[in-house]
């Protein structure tokens, strides 16, 4: 049978979609690999998240978790980061502290990725890069950067308006797949509510006694460099707040808004006895003024557009004409929670968590993760 | 002779200065601290108290009622949104509280003192209204020095014979507490 030349145009576009498909596929199921963490040998055990919530087993939002226990009893710490996979600074001091941290007394515990079925993909028309790569103490480590949300895939469809459990606030339909809009999350809700409430439930179980959640903003939101408190520990906030000032990085102390829920400084402190602590740092890949969005943005943090709003005195906080490199972020986090930390033992010295192997400030941000990434 | 007259001079300006940033006396406990605004900075003047040990309990929405006891009632000024929100209360009510609340204090023979910690981001037209009454109604001052950048503090101080102390950071306002208290 001769083809005619319309077949074969027809052909070479199937075929050349089917290439691009199956490149695309590809590149997609790259963000199913995971990231490696190579933790420290104060690890004491791993776990699931799903060891809390039992529907979450082989589901995409499982992740893991990773325990630190002292020989002493004291208090319990929650670490978490990569509640929004898109803002990686939290993610990566989950990680620096993971392949650090001894605890002598009480316990840490780390959930790096808490989103994760956002690292399963990238946040359409943002342009952004799925993996960036950071030098580490035996070669590059690459590790993927995700979505603000859960995937479509996990979830779908989304509402036009997004109805909190049990509040009934209303938020914007995209908020739905939103894990920090989801808690104090419930067994039978969306797969993004079932994911908060393994979270809220582990707080429980494990009587954690301080939690953190470690988020960024972009640089014109004004909550950049902010400690957001619960109430009932606003104290230990101020405390923190005044130690960082004392190491020359300054913070915004901001109480939970009693009105605005789902969100893990207001649920985690309402839902749970834990002292809920959420920190935000500074980053230009979220910014809508930013412009090439790779993975030198991601690491280095350099953008020239907002070097120039700078200079034209259009921007509400301080941002670094020299960048906001990611060690820098991370180490933000890391000298947050350690003096969030000295602060809460110094309130409740009945209490303490005692624990070695924090980078400090000055050592992640002269050193890179190079000396702290194993 | 000449040179010893200028030193003498000097140190009894630089002195002047000194005692000009100090209270006339010393302030008492208890102290009541309340917001002028509702700023989270309340929480970090009692924090501030609280490490230099000065006796003191934080009401960023604090009534007449509460003053009872207290022998000092130090103003934090700062306005935020979100904490007016978190209180549920308005900007207009905010004012009419603390308007009353120092009222009451005058009567009640309670000194007051002011700490604004906040810098930059607690000034500007939403905090200024809050930031002149609490300053004009206050006996002594302490600012942190960013938050004074265009001497509008400095400038209520001196119209108002004021002692002010600028300090450099937050934790530096904890020397001019503790100084300005009676152990």
């Amino acid at each position: 049978m001769k083809l005619e030349k319309h077949h074969k145009s027809a052909l070479a576009a199937l075929a050349a979609a089917a290439l691009l498909g199956t490149f695309a596929t590809i590149e997609f199921l790259k963000m199913h690999q995971p990231d490696e963490i190579r933790p420290s040998e104060g690890l004491t055990r791993t776990g699931m998240l799903s060891d809390y919530f039992d529907w979450l087993k082989g589901t995409n939002g499982d992740t893991p978790v990773y325990y630190y226990e002292g020989e002493e009893p004291g208090a319990t710490v929650l670490i978490l980061g990569g509640t929004h996979p898109n803002e990686p600074s939290g993610a990566m001091a989950a990680f620096v502290i993971a392949e650090n941290l001894s605890v002598r007394q009480g316990r840490v515990i780390v959930i790096p990725q808490a989103c994760m079925s956002g690292y399963y993909h990238t946040h359409p028309l943002e342009g952004q890069p799925q993996f960036f790569t950071v030098e580490g103490r035996n070669g590059p480590r690459r590790f993927r950067l995700g979505s603000r949300a859960g995937s479509s895939l996990d979830q779908w469809p989304d509402p036009m308006v997004y109805l909190h459990h049990p509040s009934g606030q209303r938020l914007s339909g995209s908020e739905t797949r939103n894990l920090n809009r989801a808690y104090p999350g419930r067994p039978d809700g969306t797969f993004t509510e079932r994911v908060a409430h393994a979270i809220v439930e582990l707080i429980k179980r494990e009587q954690v006694t301080v939690a953190f959640d470690l988020h960024e903003a972009a640089p014109e939101i004004p909550i950049i460099n902010a400690i957001v408190v619960h109430e009932k520990n606003q104290d230990i906030g101020a405390g923190a707040l005044l130690n960082l000032e004392m190491e020359g990085l300054q913070y915004a102390l901001e109480i939970s808004p009693r009105n605005f829920r789902g969100l893990s400084h207001r649920e985690w402190g309402d839902a749970t006895d834990a002292y809920a602590f959420l920190m935000e740092t500074c980053n230009p890949i979220q910014g809508r003024l930013r412009g090439v969005t790779d993975e030198e943005l991601v690491v280095e943090g350099v953008d020239k557009n907002y070097k120039t709003a700078l200079e034209l005195g259009r921007m509400r906080i301080t941002y670094d004409p020299e960048g906001e490199p990611l060690d820098r972020r991370a180490a933000r986090h890391i000298e947050a929670i350690h003096q969030v930390l000295n602060t809460y033992n110094e309130l409740h010295p009945e209490l303490p968590v005692v624990y070695e192997g924090f980078p400090t400030y000055v050592d992640l941000t002269e050193k890179g993760f190079k000396e702290f990434l194993n | 002779m000449r040179h010893l007259l200028t030193a003498f001079a000097f140190l009894l300006v630089l002195g002047t200065v000194i005692v000009s940033a100090q209270p006339a006396t010393l302030f008492e406990q208890p102290v009541l601290i309340t917001s002028a605004g509702q700023s989270a900075d309340v929480t970090m003047a009692g924090m501030i108290c609280k490490r230099v040990k000065v006796e003191a309990k934080a009401a960023p929405t604090a009534t007449e009622a509460d003053l009872k006891g207290f022998k000092t009632l130090m103003i934090v000024p700062g306005f935020s949104s979100k904490g007016l929100g978190a209180a549920g209360t308005s900007r207009e009510q905010e004012m009419d509280r603390i308007r009353k609340v120092i009222d009451a204090a005058k009567k009640n023979k309670m000194r007051i003192m002011m700490v604004h910690i906040g810098g930059k981001a607690r000034r500007g037209a939403q905090s200024d209204d809050f930031n002149e009454l609490a300053m004009v109604s206050s006996e002594y001052a302490i600012v942190v020095k960013a938050g004074d950048e265009d001497g509008f503090f400095a400038a209520i101080a001196k119209k108002h014979n004021i002692p002010l102390e600028a300090v450099d950071r937050i934790p530096d306002a904890q020397k001019p507490v503790e100084a300005a208290f009676a152990k």
